[in-house]
């Protein structure tokens, strides 16, 4: 691993054992084995995620740009749930998902005016008002602080011995920092909150280390592909912009590729999607160097855990990232 | 302070002599580019007023113009030098509209990566600023419909109506949108897609599940596409949202 030693030691736990799982609509759908995998390793790190019953969509980066009112409700109603069955963290597995839990987490924190309007429109809505404000985290840095690489090192059965993974964050895990880290600019008197501060508990924000210290735990080889395991995948305009996605996707499979990655594993349901799809398309241009398959870091972590392939829905990825397992004896 | 920008200078204001002599001396080499100054009078600082009560917009006027965002954006690096926040934040704050419309075919295309948000040293949110920008500009009717506007009014229309999104959905009724035809059964109205006219990389990837013997996936999917995934108990929030969206000058279909 390529991050400096002074990154490496944030206070680990802080997060809680049991906390609010927020699915997102896409794990419910194309990215079930996200979901699935997702469940088999919390059950197996022995921590426990309680499904938000009756969620909605979080917005993604679509709404916010249309409405800024309709996509504080849209986050502030899952909050609110999340209140009602006695949260106060919520973890989310998607990228997209978290972004938008902590930006309406910003909002509502720094100004009182937005979170007096969205609790008046909550009541309206029929739903409970909020006490507080729920932390967001991704789920990647709950699985690092509440289990960490020993507790995955210590449930490892089948070590993927050999497999050269590129970590693939993409872009709103860490960023930005206002929102994933610390929201003090704008209201400094919210420094003196005794809340714990996310800053404590947070992957570093331009050098995200999270995933290949769990998979290298769990055996696995990591392939630097700095600074492309931060950049943008077309995210949003993976369907609207055609052309700026495809050489964004092209850029970071070659990357992998050339660096000599088996696989790439990714922790965002629609930066995984956009990895696949494109990918295809690359393929079917005949653009070489790209035909590396894409897997959820779960899936991955899953399999070292001694499940099979079938148990975390490979079959699911359209990249089929299967032959490579077998031919390293991994699944 | 004055930002000497080469692209505001129309060609038309630029001297070139190969030999400039005056009054009967030869100040040639490092005079022989001569820029005509320009009066702007068509500024309108009303824009900016606009974009400050946008909530998003409220960070524009800490921005010093350092260009940080500008240097880390994978749009300006990888695609297009045209686009370039920082200049856009100038342009807005100085409310020279025109400029701003002479942009629009790139100012649409960043694609939410946050970089700059993140790394500004004094704290503009400067995607939400850029965003703002745009949402005022197509307010006033200034600039034109773009794609990536109407994919997420597209998206918002779903969200609204279920609660929940449906990727097939999602993406077949963005590709009907482009103008592909979408193959439909006559019955329930559902598209099918391993037929009609739509691209080929999607025909192709559809059918891999298939190929795969992927059986309870495909039914997984196919069950959302024909009952679209809702929140229960979503009728008075739809009632809440649309009268949001009202106020907010939102129009949905």
């Amino acid at each position: 691993m390529a991050v400096p030693v002074q990154f490496r030691k944030p206070p680990l736990g802080g997060i809680g054992k049991k906390v609010a799982y927020y699915p997102g609509c896409s794990l419910e759908g194309a990215a079930r084995a996200y979901d699935v995998s997702t469940r088999i390793v919390a059950k197996e790190l022995g921590l426990e995620l309680d499904y938000l019953e009756d969620y909605n969509c979080c917005g993604a980066m679509e709404t916010k740009n249309v409405t800024f009112w309709g996509t504080m409700l849209l986050n502030a109603r899952n909050m609110s749930l999340a209140r009602q069955q006695g949260h106060s963290v919520i973890v989310a597995p998607c990228n997209g998902c978290s972004f938008s839990l902590q930006r309406a987490e910003y909002f509502l924190e720094t100004d009182k005016n937005t979170l007096d309007r969205i609790n008046q429109l909550l009541q309206e809505a029929g739903e409970k008002p909020l006490d507080t404000v729920p932390h967001t985290y991704h789920i990647l840095e709950w699985f690092y602080h509440e289990a960490g690489p020993e507790k995955v090192k210590e449930k490892t059965r089948k070590p993927l011995r050999g497999l050269k993974v590129a970590n693939y964050y993409g872009c709103l895990y860490t960023r930005p920092h206002f929102y994933s880290r610390t929201y003090s600019h704008l209201a400094p008197e919210n420094e003196e909150q005794d809340r714990p501060r996310k800053r404590e508990t947070a992957d570093d924000d331009e050098h995200p280390y999270y995933m290949e210290a769990l998979l290298e735990a769990a055996g696995a080889t990591s392939v630097e592909i700095e600074p492309m395991h931060t950049q943008c995948c077309g995210g949003p305009h993976s369907l609207s912009d055609e052309e700026v996605s495809e050489k964004f996707v092209m850029m970071i499979l070659q990357t992998a590729k050339r660096n000599g990655a088996d696989i790439i594993a990714t922790e965002c349901p629609l930066c995984h999607a956009s990895l696949e799809m494109y990918r295809h398309r690359l393929m079917l241009k005949g653009v070489p160097d790209v035909d590396v398959p894409a897997a959820y870091f779960t899936q991955l972590l899953g399999l070292a855990f001694g499940y099979s392939a079938n148990d975390v829905k490979l079959k699911d990825n359209l990249s089929d990232p299967l032959p490579v397992l077998k031919k390293l004896g991994l699944a | 302070m004055a930002i000497h920008e080469r692209s505001l200078v129309e060609p038309e204001r630029i001297l070139r002599k190969d030999r400039l002599v005056i009054d009967g001396v030869d100040v040639s080499g490092d005079w022989n580019l001569i820029i005509l100054p320009r009066v702007i009078e068509d500024y309108d600082l009303s824009l900016l007023d606009e974009i400050l009560q946008q909530p998003e917009g409220k960070t524009i006027l800490q921005c010093y113009q350092c260009s940080y965002c500008t240097a880390s954006c994978p749009v300006h690096n990888y695609w297009d030098e045209r686009y370039n926040p920082r200049h856009f934040i100038y342009l807005a704050r100085l409310g020279m509209v025109d400029e701003l419309q002479k942009r629009a075919d790139v100012m649409w295309r960043c694609v939410s990566c946050h970089k700059c948000t993140h790394r500004c040293p004094k704290g503009v949110l400067v995607e939400e600023v850029l965003k703002a920008i745009l949402r005022v500009l197509a307010k006033r009717g200034l600039i034109e419909e773009y794609p990536s506007k109407k994919f997420d009014k597209f998206f918002l229309e779903q969200v609204v109506e279920y609660g929940r999104i449906e990727d097939g959905e999602l993406l077949f009724g963005w590709i009907e949108k482009q103008g592909y035809k979408v193959f439909k059964d006559p019955i329930l109205k559902k598209p099918i897609p391993l037929f009609g006219d739509i691209p080929e990389w999607l025909k192709t990837l559809a059918v891999k599940p298939i190929k795969n013997m992927n059986i309870d996936f495909l039914i997984l999917n196919a069950k959302h596409m024909l009952i679209h995934p809702k929140t229960k108990n979503w009728g008075k929030m739809k009632q809440v949202l649309r009268k949001v969206l009202q106020e907010e000058g939102v129009e949905l279909h």
